[in-house]
């Protein structure tokens, strides 16, 4: 039985300062992209897609963990916090793997010459893409809400293991794209201190952008499972 | 009465319920031959011959009818309410998962069988390596199964259930279906430790799936 009646939703009470905060960094992070960090000697301005490239793809992979641990969570609680954090952050995740893709697509032209190659890391990200549309369309084609958490929890789970897949397919098979830059093991970033900087305020400020967008979107699902449970009463 | 004889009494039910009516298999078995058929003639003789184009035709005509043999078997747990029975019994969940895992592997294996004989026998395929393309074979065609069943489990009593199966399990199955596809056409070739290497990541991933699913899944049966 759920438990959605004597289990109350936490209210998330920092979510107006979360969106000036998102917005503060987009905007410092945009100027440092943009004008702050030096052009690279090699690419020259091109490279500068990075700071979307890299933000999105660890948001990407970070939105996804996160529907991992909320699956785990509501088949372990059945607390519908859970799956309105699962949907929340699925939907956020497939939009910044889009723009992941969108950006990178962006970067190979003018550096590989062609806007998409079977390169494995397109091919898999591709696939996790996929993966999690078909996670959405699944939770679109349930009515009932508990069966539909349940279902969309146990793929939430098991969409998981593509995300190391995406993330060593570079390492694992031969690629054009390069090795990982900054999340290198048994070694530090590759990359200049002012260009380091920069992504790393970029990744900050995509990360509190996405978390901005979760509680919005975890406050219309709060507000969609309310009205279930009041006509379900 | 233990869990392995649990899933093998499932398993030994959905084998007799095949053996009664054969309209799966029936229908798995004329579509992977129409498959082989069909994109030999797309891709033309000449290249339908090369090792890799062989067995990557050969590997989608096996997945689709993994999913439609797996279609098939819950359909048919759904019209008599079998599923209700089982599940309704201690460790049902668990042994319907496993057994029908068992069960879809054992009539998957005749299917890519005879697909693949249909497939040496159309194209006049020169085999380097027999034994390792046996190997790559039997590891591909176990992969199927653990995903397969899962998808079909999560999307079972769901509106459009025959289109969200594939679109669930495809993209899971990607490595299956690259792996499978070079391990086949490097025994094919004669390239041993190509196909052992990809013979072991089929093992790898039918293990993390498998383990998955017994874990999982049981909680997704409704």
């Amino acid at each position: 039985m759920i438990k959605t009646t004597t289990a109350p939703f936490p209210t998330i009470r920092l979510r107006p300062w979360l969106g000036i905060t998102a917005t503060a960094a987009a905007i410092l992070a945009s100027w440092m992209g943009l004008v702050w960090a030096p052009t690279d000697a090699v690419q020259g301005d091109v490279y500068r897609v990075i700071y979307v490239h890299v933000p999105t793809a660890w948001l990407a992979y970070l939105a996804f963990v996160i529907v991992f641990l909320a699956s785990v969570g509501w088949l372990w609680t059945r607390r519908p916090w859970f799956d309105a954090l699962a949907v929340a952050s699925a939907e956020i995740g497939v939009l910044f793997t889009g723009l992941f893709i969108v950006a990178g697509s962006i970067w190979a032209k003018p550096t590989w010459g062609v806007w998409w190659t079977w390169d494995p890391r397109l091919v898999t990200t591709a696939i996790m893409f996929l993966m999690y549309l078909g996670y959405l369309l699944l939770r679109s084609l349930s009515t009932d809400f508990e069966r539909r958490a349940t279902r969309a929890a146990v793929l939430g789970v098991i969409a998981v293991v593509d995300i190391p897949i995406v993330h060593l397919s570079v390492l694992w098979m031969n690629s054009v794209h390069q090795l990982p830059t900054v999340a290198r093991i048994g070694a530090g970033p590759a990359l200049d201190a002012q260009m380091g900087m920069t992504l790393g305020v970029s990744v900050i400020a995509f990360t509190l952008v996405y978390l901005a967008l979760l509680v919005e979107r975890m406050e219309l699902e709060r507000r969609r499972q309310a009205r279930v449970l009041e006509v379900r009463s | 009465m233990n869990a392995t004889r649990r899933a093998l009494l499932v398993t030994a039910r959905e084998l007799f319920a095949e053996r009664a009516q054969p309209d799966g298999l029936a229908a798995a078995l004329t579509f992977t031959g129409m498959l082989v058929l069909l994109e030999s003639l797309a891709f033309g003789p000449g290249r339908a011959r090369e090792a890799d184009v062989a067995s990557g035709v050969f590997w989608i005509a096996v997945l689709f009818a993994a999913v439609l043999l797996s279609a098939r078997s819950f359909d048919r747990d759904l019209e008599d309410d079998a599923i209700d029975a089982v599940i309704a019994l201690p460790g049902g969940r668990d042994a319907l998962y496993a057994g029908k895992v068992i069960a879809l592997g054992a009539i998957l294996l005749i299917v890519a069988a005879a697909a693949g004989l249909f497939s040496v026998f159309l194209l006049d395929l020169a085999i380097a390596l027999p034994g390792h393309l046996l190997l790559v074979a039997l590891a591909g065609v176990v992969a199927l199964p653990p995903v397969i069943v899962i998808t079909s489990v999560i999307a079972l009593r769901v509106r459009a259930r025959f289109a969200v199966v594939p679109i669930l399990s495809f993209p899971m199955l990607v490595p299956q279906l690259v792996a499978a596809t070079q391990g086949a056409a490097s025994a094919l070739t004669g390239d041993g430790p190509a196909a052992l290497a990809w013979a072991g990541l089929l093992a790898a991933f039918t293990l993390v799936y498998a383990v998955l699913g017994l874990t999982i899944v049981p909680a997704a049966i409704e």
